[in-house]
């Protein structure tokens, strides 16, 4: 059955406490605590477990009991966002595992609170001193929050043999190398490598851990997956919202403008998600599974990313803005409407730079693995808001069987043979073979095998966030990202941002939202010979 | 079944009514699909004929149908239904379902139809536009040219274009310009020219017996009748019958709704076309006289499964062909698989619009 997220090397998540930075804000609503939640209803988590929640809420303050807080918040959150619905038994069995200190970040006396309550907690549920501290804050806050945890002495050494520390860092680790490079070594001055888990959620997907399997569990796929069989890979990651969320008439109910402006799509998917992501379609397949062999794989293939010169930018990457189209039926706004909607809305000055917003909410680039297995090979990728439909995908597109027999009219090539990974939604892969259609004639006609993993294995594939918090738990650093991977994504879109800082391009190209992105993308890869997978 | 859904919902509501589906028959069902089929309609009536077609149309050739009416006039917005059917268990022995999505809309909402199609698109497979109105394809502005962009063949009816010579040198010219070759083709298919696929081919194995028995033989007059609304078979036909003999169109004439006539050079002289509309009828080519050197042939329908070729003078056996009787959803469903485009079409259109600038000149 699907609904078995155990890490699948065997390692057994260990009693302890996950302690969530951040706990009244969005992502521990819409995904952390259903996360918990699922993990509870399938019988996965550590016998001895407990959920503490730090932070202050929006309003400032919590009124009442704070726990019964964060257990209301949760209870709509996972009646909203959770694959499995709520179920009043198992709501019982673990909400009473739910607490919540309120206290800001940036205070010492706060933390002595924390340390007060989790200790008791510990005392309580049985839990041997383990902590799992999930910082669910902004990359700014990443320090303050890891430093007042140090000279709290809330964090255990490596070495203790009772009870450990993991700390987990969301994404973005950075807004640039160097910023980067800080995150890692402010994290470093509390936390040993080995207990640090930087979290990209999309290595949590089904289909992207499907990766490995795929490659090196079948015999056929490993032999042909190199320069002399595989014509181009396409990576798309679709989005369909924009940065901002309407209601029916028209007034604004989400925005991600004040994370998003001035960070881009480049920053925001290519240089974590995407690049990730190819990391595990383009690596050597490694002697173990051990966590280290995985990610010295991983990191081998972003050292042989072809350095992006200005000349290389000019012709192989395009960014682009959405404008005014159509989503669903609706009439949606362009971005930088969107823009001034949120600040508007706000209640804030427009900042000069967001006048005329230059972030890029779409990128497409064609990059090069400089190796023996992909010389040659093209990878193209695109990302992007407000496309027609949320949809990513890993495509290896094979190369064209020869000219003659089936294939000899120039005009009507066939259709190549593709193997489509769907990392979401409905994850699963497709391969498009050539096949004759029934009849005298030889008609050739392109069909699809198909796999999909909620009807293929009977049920509806765990979260990203559940895997990967079972992983933190069993201290398997597999799926997580180690800080030479993080810098070495950084190195490769550097010279990007750099050549972007540096332009004087006032307008980006335009695509109108509900459309596959601008034709300025099509420049990339057709006159390649080849043309934008239709997703 | 069937129900207006949100938009952004039909995926899942596809899923959930396949899953109904499933539930009811007690059997496991797979979706049928080979392709998407985009179809455009104009009017409220055309899509409820097309709405019934679709199973046929599913039975020949399985596909994601994306049911277009988009209706000029009143405002009305977007709105969706979904339909899931099962194949008939003749069709598929495991038993299989095809799905359908019907959008709605009138008055400016028509141009959001692209959009809402781009996002039920399935990746992978090809796409086909239905294009289902009586406006002819490149006259109908910027939301053909859109929908037709994801699209690998553009299928569309010629029958009861209305102001056909328009409509023919249109096509002709649009034909030239939509087509495209190499890595990313696309093709556009008249279904009448599929409808002619008999009578084309009787036609073009009598004259290639004629050639081989009278070397020297040649046609000098053609004379096509045909049924209401056929007019366009018709001047199809002929134009294709030119470009197989080798012959231009030096003048020409329209009586509307009565008669038109050509003046034809070829490598074997002056050859006259003339097309003739009889009052009453299938509507459909009825008879084709070649007035042949030595021998003039008529080529005539005997019945509605049957066309036969002989002599005027009827001093031999007539030669017949089986014609298989196909609907119009048969018609589509075989062109949705049949896509690599036909040579011998484009050369006929060509023709067609020399013809429809030599009435116009004439």
């Amino acid at each position: 059955m699907l609904s078995d997220p155990m890490p699948a090397r065997g390692l057994l998540p260990q009693s302890c406490q996950l302690v969530i930075f951040g706990a009244p804000g969005d992502l521990a609503w819409r995904k952390l605590l259903p996360a918990v939640y699922n993990l509870n209803v399938d019988g996965v988590l550590p016998s001895h477990f407990a959920v503490t929640g730090f932070g202050l809420p929006a309003e400032g303050s919590v009124s009442g009991d704070p726990d019964e807080h964060l257990r209301n918040r949760a209870r709509t959150g996972i009646q909203k966002f959770s694959r499995q619905p709520l179920d009043e038994g198992h709501w019982q069995d673990f909400s009473r595992a739910l607490f919540y200190v309120p206290g800001s970040f940036n205070d010492a006396q706060a933390y002595t609170q924390l340390k007060a309550k989790l200790d008791a907690v510990d005392q309580q549920f049985g839990i041997p001193a383990a902590r799992v501290y999930y910082l669910a804050v902004p990359p700014s806050l990443v320090g303050m929050c890891v430093a007042h945890l140090r000279d709290a002495g809330m964090i255990t050494s490596p070495t203790e043999r009772v009870g450990f520390s993991r700390v987990i860092v969301e994404k973005p680790i950075g807004r640039d190398l160097t910023s980067a490079q800080e995150v890692i070594r402010t994290v470093a001055q509390a936390f040993d490598e080995s207990q640090t888990y930087r979290i990209d959620h999309y290595l949590g997907k089904e289909t992207v851990q499907n990766l490995l399997v795929l490659r090196f569990a079948n015999s056929i796929f490993e032999p042909l997956w190199n320069n002399r069989f595989i014509d181009h890979v396409q990576i798309t990651v679709a989005e369909e919202e924009g940065l901002v969320q309407y209601d029916d008439q028209g007034g604004i109910n989400g925005s991600r403008v004040g994370y998003y402006e001035g960070v881009g799509a480049l920053r925001d998917m290519v240089q974590n998600h995407i690049l990730q992501v190819l990391c595990l379609v383009a690596m050597e397949p490694p002697y173990s599974l051990a966590p280290d062999l995985v990610r010295d794989a991983k990191s081998g293939v972003l050292t042989c990313l072809r350095p992006m010169t200005p000349d290389n930018i000019e012709r192989h990457v395009v960014r682009a803005q959405y404008i005014e189209g159509d989503m669903h039926g609706r009439r949606v706004p362009g971005f930088r409407k969107e823009v001034r909607d949120f600040f508007l809305s706000a209640n804030r000055p427009l900042p000069q730079a967001s006048v005329n917003s230059t972030t890029e909410t779409f990128v497409a680039m064609k990059l090069f693995i400089d190796n023996w297995r992909w010389s040659g090979v093209p990878f193209y990728i695109r990302t992007g808001k407000r496309l027609p439909r949320r949809a990513s995908e890993v495509a290896i597109q094979f190369k064209d069987v020869p000219s003659v027999l089936f294939n000899v009219n120039p005009d009507v090539p066939l259709e190549p043979t593709v193997l489509s990974l769907r990392v979401q939604p409905e994850e699963g892969m497709a391969m498009r073979i050539a096949s004759k259609l029934p009849g005298p004639k030889v008609r050739i006609y392109p069909v699809q095998m198909e796999f999909n993993y909620a009807t293929g294995l009977g049920g509806v594939p765990p979260e990203a966030y559940e895997r990967l918090l079972l992983d933190v738990m069993a201290g398997d650093a597999t799926l997580f990202l180690r800080k030479d991977a993080v810098e070495l994504a950084w190195q490769f879109v550097m010279p990007i941002l750099d050549h972007w800082g540096n332009s004087r391009q006032r307008d980006l190209p335009e695509y109108q939202c509900g459309t596959w992105g601008p034709v300025e993308a099509n420049r990339i890869i057709e006159p390649d010979g080849r043309y934008w997978r239709t997703l | 079944m069937s129900g207006q859904v949100p938009l952004r919902e039909v995926e899942r509501e596809l899923k959930q009514r396949m899953q109904e589906l499933q539930g009811e028959s007690g059997s496991a069902f797979h979706r049928a699909r080979m392709s998407n089929l985009i179809v455009f309609c104009d009017s409220l009536q055309r899509s409820i004929e097309l709405n019934d077609d679709v199973p046929a149309i599913s039975s020949v050739h399985p596909a994601r149908t994306i049911l277009l009416v988009g209706e000029p006039g009143v405002e009305r917005p977007l709105s969706a239904r979904v339909t899931v059917r099962p194949l008939p268990r003749q069709q598929s022995a495991t038993g299989a379902c095809v799905e359908m999505v019907t959008l709605h809309a009138g008055g400016s909402a028509v141009e959001r139809l692209p959009f809402a199609v781009r996002s039920l698109l399935i990746g992978d497979l090809p796409v086909n536009l239905l294009w289902a109105s009586s406006v002819p394809p490149p006259l109908a502005g910027v939301l053909m040219h859109e929908l037709a962009e994801p699209a690998q063949q553009i299928i569309y009816d010629s029958i009861g274009w209305p102001d056909l010579v328009r409509g023919v040198a249109a096509t002709a010219a649009w034909l030239e310009r939509i087509e495209r070759k190499g890595i990313r083709w696309r093709v556009a298919s008249d279904l009448n020219w599929r409808r002619l696929k008999y009578w084309r081919r009787l036609l073009a194995q009598t004259l290639d017996a004629m050639q081989v028995s009278h070397p020297d033989g040649k046609v000098c007059e053609v004379a096509i009748e045909h049924g209401p609304h056929a007019s366009i078979q018709a001047w199809l036909l002929a134009s294709w019958l030119a470009s197989w003999l080798g012959a231009t169109p030096r003048g020409g004439r329209v009586t509307p709704g009565v008669e038109m006539t050509w003046q034809f050079d070829g490598p074997r002289g002056e050859m006259q076309v003339r097309i003739r509309r009889r009052e009453e009828g299938a509507p459909t080519l009825h008879r084709v006289r070649l007035g042949c050197d030595p021998q003039p042939l008529v080529v005539s329908r005997e019945g509605p499964q049957r066309l036969s070729v002989q002599n005027e003078d009827g001093d031999t056996a007539p030669r017949t062909v089986t014609v298989p009787a196909l609907s119009a959803a048969d018609l589509i469903g075989r062109q949705l698989s049949d896509r690599e485009g036909d040579e011998r079409f484009v050369a006929a259109m060509r023709g067609a619009q020399a013809m429809a600038r030599a009435v116009v000149g004439g």
